[in-house]
């Protein structure tokens, strides 16, 4: 791992409460949002082939 | 009370089948597109109207520019022997917007919207609408899945679009359109860039870089019509599809497809904010030295300081140019609609987190959401971003998080999970809806609803006119002057009223937008 990436790198640090200063009385509300379990996820991007990007090309679109 | 000005999405997705590696993409894409046509109504699209030659700043051009590589590629294309207007498969659908092959790309541009949840769930129908699709494709093809990414980049120097549509009025001089906007869109991709493992065209650059935008790459010229190669900041394209006396579309190039719906939301309400800005002579007085060189420094800035150099040579960051405008945008629009006080409490939010803690983000701010999933991974199997492997298969897991499969797709299965991070401004309900049906008080539900109604007498339509064949003879109704709410009213009521197309005609004569083609 590049050290200065790692550093750079911006993760949950936790439950993240956003709902708001208390003031929000109307309009969409922000949700309330918690760290989620990525296991599931972490499984799936493991089965992503390491090629996939170099396979993928297209042309140019506007 | 401020009326809400009319925005579109215009989104090309990415297309790859597992499994083949000699992929025809331009084929491709139009079977794709054919897979929705069977079940839906098909009319022809009018071209007539369009004219991409057309330059905002009073003249027009011989010619588009195109890259070596396209024009080999075009070449190619016309030995096909397929019509264009097979080759373009060109829909309109009955929610009003539109779906069509362009320049080997499927894609789905939005109908009008007014209000960001309209237009967040017409953006969200668009994915579902052409995973349809692929999953279509994919059964008759036999052979390899059909997957479609909504992204804009190959990681190989090849990028397409995500375009933003405004409405503006022609009152108001392009170069102060221009002078107005840089600052804020060059500054914009701190909180709307969808995030990229790498560096595209510049091939000096070190590879190990996750850039806050997918597009920033791609941009060599302040402001052109074109839209393929040297591409500007700001789009000069005149095609107003409205009155062009009254009105310019501001056709926004710079963006990224954003796969968080917040994302979505902020980057477009925060614009429509400072447009109102502009028109009222109130956008913060500042110019950058350098805009194309900052769109790309403020994205490679791996420390994320985002200075940038102002044309008085002194220096800011892309937080404080952001902050000048939401300040002038709060004391301006605050308390005026939910909606309004929605984009001005998450601008802000946005901006206090990436200044404190951008991990407050993650699952609204699509570069922090990706970077933190793809640092994740990396700690779990000890990957290293400086070695070019381990980058390669990163850059497969950016390419994934794109994937409009929600089984597959590594940013709809984080929005799908229980205990998600992800913020909604859409659910299912919604969506669906906008499936089917146009946003209410749009001229894309005058659209939709004649297509619903007497799709069986409609010729061809275009986003301002549509064509009606009535026993051989050709009516067309002007749509131009359709784009504000009172109009819309009118034609909607009118069309709500007839009970055939006869009556429709009848009815819009008296407003004299009617006319007849021998």
């Amino acid at each position: 791992m590049n050290p200065e990436m790692r550093d750079r790198a911006p993760r949950p640090k936790g439950p993240i409460d956003t709902g708001g200063d208390g003031n929000e009385e109307s309009g969409p509300r922000r949700p309330k949002v918690e760290r989620p379990n990525t296991d599931d996820l972490m499984r799936r991007m493991r089965k992503v082939d390491p090629n996939q990007a170099r396979r993928y090309r297209q042309r140019t679109g506007q | 009370m401020t009326e809400r000005r009319v925005c579109g999405l215009e989104t090309e997705y990415g297309i790859q089948v597992d499994g083949v590696d000699d992929l025809d993409v331009v084929t491709e894409s139009m079977e794709l597109i054919r897979c929705y046509s069977r079940e839906d109504f098909v009319a022809r699209w009018d071209y007539g109207l369009e004219n991409p030659r057309l330059d905002m700043r009073g003249f027009e051009v011989d010619e588009l520019l195109q890259d070596k590589d396209e024009t080999e590629h075009l070449q190619q294309d016309r030995l096909r022997k397929i019509p264009l207007k097979d080759l373009k498969s060109d829909l309109i659908l009955h929610n009003g917007a539109r779906l069509y092959n362009d320049h080997t790309h499927p894609e789905f541009s939005t109908a009008e919207c007014l209000s960001l949840a309209d237009l967040v769930a017409q953006d969200r129908a668009g994915e579902r609408i052409v995973l349809q699709c692929a999953r279509r494709r994919t059964e008759e093809r036999g052979r390899g899945s059909v997957r479609l990414y909504k992204n804009n980049t190959d990681f190989e120097g090849h990028s397409y679009g995500c375009h933003e549509n405004f409405l503006l009025p022609r009152a108001i001089p392009f170069a102060e359109v221009v002078s107005a906007l840089l600052p804020f869109l060059v500054t914009r991709q701190i909180y709307a860039g969808a995030g990229k493992v790498g560096v595209e065209v510049d091939h000096k650059h070190d590879q190990n870089v996750f850039q806050l935008a997918q597009r920033s790459d791609f941009f060599e010229v302040i402001a052109s019509v074109d839209t393929m190669t040297r591409r500007p900041l700001v789009n000069t394209r005149d095609e107003p599809h409205a009155d062009p006396a009254r009105y310019r579309r501001l056709h926004i190039i710079i963006g990224d497809a954003n796969m968080c719906e917040w994302a979505t939301a902020l980057k477009v309400g925060a614009l429509r904010l400072v447009l109102e800005l502009l028109e009222a002579g109130n956008v913060p007085p500042m110019e950058l030295a350098d805009p194309v060189g900052a769109v790309k420094s403020i994205s490679r800035d791996v420390d994320r300081h985002w200075e940038i150099e102002l044309a008085d040579r002194s220096s800011t960051t892309a937080l404080d140019v952001q902050a000048a405008y939401l300040e002038r945008a709060r004391a301006q629009a605050a308390g005026r609609d939910e909606e309004t006080d929605w984009v001005l409490d998450e601008w802000q939010f946005a901006l206090q987190s990436l200044a404190m803690d951008p991990t407050q983000l993650v699952g609204r701010c699509d570069w922090v959401t990706k970077k933190w999933l793809l640092d994740s991974f990396a700690d779990a199997e000890g990957l290293d971003w400086g070695r070019a492997e381990d980058r390669a298969w990163l850059q497969s897991q950016d390419l994934e998080y794109h994937n409009v499969d929600p089984q597959e797709g590594l940013y709809l299965m984080l929005e799908g999970m229980q205990d998600t991070s992800v913020a909604r401004l859409s659910d299912e309900m919604a969506i669906t809806a906008a499936l089917t049906t146009p946003p209410r008080g749009t001229r894309a539900w005058f659209r939709g609803h004649v297509l619903e109604k007497f799709g069986a007498q409609v010729r061809s339509l275009n986003w301002d006119s549509i064509e009606f064949d009535i026993d051989g003879a050709i009516r067309t109704v002007d749509l131009r002057s359709c784009v504000d709410v009172d109009t819309a009213a009118i034609f909607n009521t009118r069309l709500d009223q007839a009970a055939t197309v006869q009556d429709l005609l009848a009815a819009l004569t008296s407003l004299a937008i009617v006319k007849e083609t021998p």
